[in-house]
């Protein structure tokens, strides 16, 4: 059994002071950010998502709920909604067909320096930061997948390695995000050790190595995919299908920073942690899992191993939920 | 600014270092360099040392601390030992699924009955890589640069030919060496149209990477619909029209399925060459839609191209976005004008609504309570009956064209339905079944005719150059 989340000591921490906030045996990706903030962490934004009176700026929830016009309240749910009815189905085969292709099968195998705890680490701090920036979710699968796929096809320096993440995180917000990071502020989350030239080298020779297959299938699309279909069968409850969603999302970036879930698809993760989230809210209607046609075994496996994560970091996800359910 | 420092952070990790980063960075530049001369000295000198088709890869620097590493290459490239045989060109060609028409160096096919009795019965990904390497592919030394076609503040675009199979490609040269990377547009360009394979859809030959620039391969088309209809004096055969938008259709449709949108539909941007094959380019705006409510950019599309809802403001949009250019575009090939040639946003929405009605609560739900829209005080325009404007466009043409410019965006056909719609019906059955990589002209009842306003040749040599927009690339 692997699925223990990895201890996150950090022996050479000398800058950030121990967190009373900090738990010892497994923590969300937020808690993990935490013993970073130098003063306290109060204005960071993980904090955010822990204050109920700001739910609209609720990271997990739906991304546009600040920014849709005024006077129309879900136009683009509808919008998507409708656009999934005309190409749900394709869209779903095109990523599923793609989805082994972009699968990095144990990208630590040949790493002599990385371990599974600096990924973790590095992980758990990309986390809070995309969510600093207001970048998407996708935008952060994005980075981890590119990460990883790196990862498999370059030894990487332990003191290069923070500078593989800011960067794959760059290449990933260029794909998706509107306002891509600028260079600055990237090397600025480091401290500035590196410099803008070694950046942008190290990009350079990302896209290289990946040959610009960037565009990977995410656990972000198969979940969206799955709420889509949810809400399209007879028996539709909106409102648990959201929920699920936000709680599984929550989920999803705790498995991403455990390295013991790299061998599970993105596909496969999305399908069990929408099941797990929907045993943990007692969902009248919960979702078929066998939509996603994998076989009951594989599920099972998956989904027992999420619920280790969850009990293992149980305190952390009620954070995650819509304000309704916490 | 403050908050940032809550979050910067430089790791060190336990691992003893055995090199500063600076040393470590460097040393993988140059051998990035390295790797990068030593493919263009192969091909200068000739000698394609085919005897080792994994040596390309041995030869990448894999590490970016090397001496820690040493011997330890992720994947050796081992081959299978088969019995000797002879290869053919086209045994190649189909092993390394290299395009039909190529002309491999006669030295390569040489190479390797004499010298390499190892020839793989399969590839791995790591050999194909560097035997197509090996064979011209990703350098810049196989592609002859013609003449300049065009220049943009990333790239410059170039007309040019191949020197494996002798055809003539567009060359877009985009420049990496800016303040913050490479490109987003050249990002988003290649990763979408390396998954992109469609008749109706450009096609990314190859791409050459260096440290300095990235040169994407496309096929060369010699025209755009913007100047087939300069050249057919914007009088266009009406049959013609209907195989036009069918393959902007099958195009589009494509990619809506895949999850991506154009952005940014426009004549300039609808390549056409001499058989009549058109084919969408410029991804550079597309985006995997990856994000549902994910708000967009609001300056993508061309003004005129632009549907209502985004010049009101809205951030959120799916496919319906490229449909309203889809129907844009169809009146201008009907009537050889723009539809709505608005300059400003006030311009563009005070044409759509004066052609089209201004919207009510009953065309456009919801739009009484829009600020922007309030905030115009547009004149209350009754709808005009399009055939008015369209009288050369049949009944079925109306229809279509009537469903692509609905105001409210989740009403809009999309581009699957659109091509069975009936306007399409005197196309026959079998367009409906191509696939994929077929193109409409692969079927014989498929044919161009005479343009009305025809002069001389619609692909004229004079009508190139000058009043070529490069927008295209």
């Amino acid at each position: 059994m692997v699925t223990r989340p990895l201890s996150h000591e950090r022996p050479g921490r000398p800058r950030s002071p121990p967190s009373k906030r900090r738990r010892a045996a497994g923590a969300t990706p937020a808690e993990r950010a935490q013993p970073l903030c130098r003063d306290l962490g109060l204005r960071a934004p993980v904090k955010k998502s822990k204050c109920p009176s700001c739910p609209r700026e609720l990271p997990l929830q739906g991304d546009a709920s600040g920014l849709s016009p005024p006077g129309s309240p879900e136009p683009a749910a509808r919008l998507e909604l409708q656009a999934f009815r005309d190409y749900g189905a394709s869209w779903y085969r095109f990523r599923k067909g793609l989805e082994g292709k972009f699968h990095p099968r144990e990208p630590l195998a040949q790493q002599p320096q990385v371990t599974a705890e600096a990924r973790c680490k590095l992980i758990s701090w990309l986390i809070p930061v995309h969510r600093h920036f207001g970048f998407s979710f996708e935008s952060l699968c994005l980075a981890v997948n590119t990460l990883d796929r790196f990862l498999t096809t370059t030894p990487v320096a332990a003191d290069c390695f923070q500078l593989l993440g800011v960067t794959s995180l760059f290449i990933a917000c260029k794909q998706v995000e509107v306002h891509p990071p600028r260079v600055k502020q990237l090397l600025a989350l480091c401290c500035d050790v590196f410099s803008r030239q070694q950046l942008c080298n190290l990009e350079c020779i990302i896209l290289s190595k990946l040959h610009f297959n960037l565009g990977a299938p995410t656990i972000n699309f198969f979940l969206e995919h799955f709420t889509h279909m949810r809400m399209e069968s007879c028996q539709a409850d909106a409102r648990e299908a959201n929920n699920a969603k936000a709680l599984a999302k929550g989920m999803a970036e705790l498995s991403m920073a455990d390295y013991a879930f790299n061998k599970y698809a993105p596909s496969l993760l999305a399908i069990c942690s929408l099941g797990v989230a929907d045993q943990m809210l007692h969902h009248q209607n919960p979702l078929d899992l066998h939509i996603s046609g994998y076989p009951e075994r594989v599920l099972q496996d998956c989904t027992d191993k999420l619920h280790l994560l969850v009990s293992l970091n149980g305190d952390s996800l009620p954070h995650v939920l819509p304000l309704e359910m916490s | 600014m403050n908050k940032m420092k809550n979050f910067k952070r430089r790791f060190s990790l336990s691992v003893p270092r055995t090199e500063t980063i600076e040393e470590s960075l460097a040393e993988f530049t140059e051998q990035f360099n390295q790797l990068n001369n030593k493919k263009n000295e192969d091909l200068a000198q000739g000698h394609l040392q085919l005897g080792h088709l994994g040596r390309g890869f041995r030869a990448e620097p894999t590490s970016v601390s090397p001496s820690e590493v040493e011997g330890q290459s992720p994947k050796a490239v081992r081959y299978r030992r088969s019995s000797q045989r002879r290869f053919s060109m086209e045994d190649v060609s189909k092993r390394l699924s290299l395009p039909v028409d190529i002309r491999l160096p006669p030295e390569f096919l040489q190479k390797l009955q004499m010298d390499n009795p190892d020839f793989p019965k399969t590839f791995s990904r790591m050999s194909r890589r560097a035997s197509l390497s090996d064979i011209g592919f990703g350098k810049l030394e196989t592609y002859v640069k013609l003449e300049k076609l065009g220049e943009g503040t990333y790239a410059t675009v170039f007309k040019g030919r191949s020197k494996l199979t002798g055809n003539l490609v567009a060359l877009k040269e985009i420049r990496l060496e800016h303040e913050e990377g490479a490109p987003c547009t050249a990002i988003r360009e290649v990763s979408l149209l390396k998954n992109l394979k469609h008749a109706n859809i450009v096609t990314l030959h190859d791409f050459i990477h260096t440290e300095r620039s990235l040169t994407l391969v496309f096929e060369y088309l010699d025209s755009d619909l913007k100047q087939y209809l300069d050249n057919c004096g914007n009088l266009m055969n009406m049959h013609n029209v209907k195989i036009f938008l069918f393959q902007l259709l099958r195009g589009l449709s494509y990619c809506h399925k895949s999850k991506i949108l154009h952005r940014d539909l426009k004549p300039q941007n609808l390549l056409i060459n001499e058989r009549g094959e058109l084919k969408l380019a410029d991804f550079g705006l597309a985006r995997a839609k990856s994000i549902p409510t994910k708000t967009y950019s609001n300056e993508v599309v061309t003004l005129w191209y632009r549907p209502p809802d985004v010049l009101l403001g809205s951030t959120v949009y799916s496919t319906p976005i490229d449909m309203w250019g889809v129907g844009c575009i169809h009146y201008e090939m009907v009537t050889g004008r723009p539809m709505f040639p608005g300059s400003t946003v006030k311009e563009e929405l005070h044409l759509i609504f004066k052609l089209l009605g201004t919207p009510t609560e009953d065309s456009w739900p919801g739009i009484t309570s829009n600020e922007e829209f309030k905030g115009y005080h547009f004149t209350r325009y009754q709808a005009q009956p399009l055939i008015n404007h369209a009288p050369r466009l049949d009944t079925e043409g109306i229809d279509l064209l009537m469903s692509l410019l609905l105001y409210e965006a989740k009403c809009r056909i999309s581009a699957e339905e659109a091509l069975r719609h009936p306007y399409f019906k005197a196309l026959g059955d079998r367009v409906q079944l191509l696939p994929d990589n077929a193109s409409i002209f692969s079927l014989k009842e498929i044919q161009l005719q005479k343009d009305p306003g025809y002069r001389g040749s619609a692909f004229q040599q004079s009508a190139r150059g000058k009043s070529r927009r490069q927008s295209i690339f």
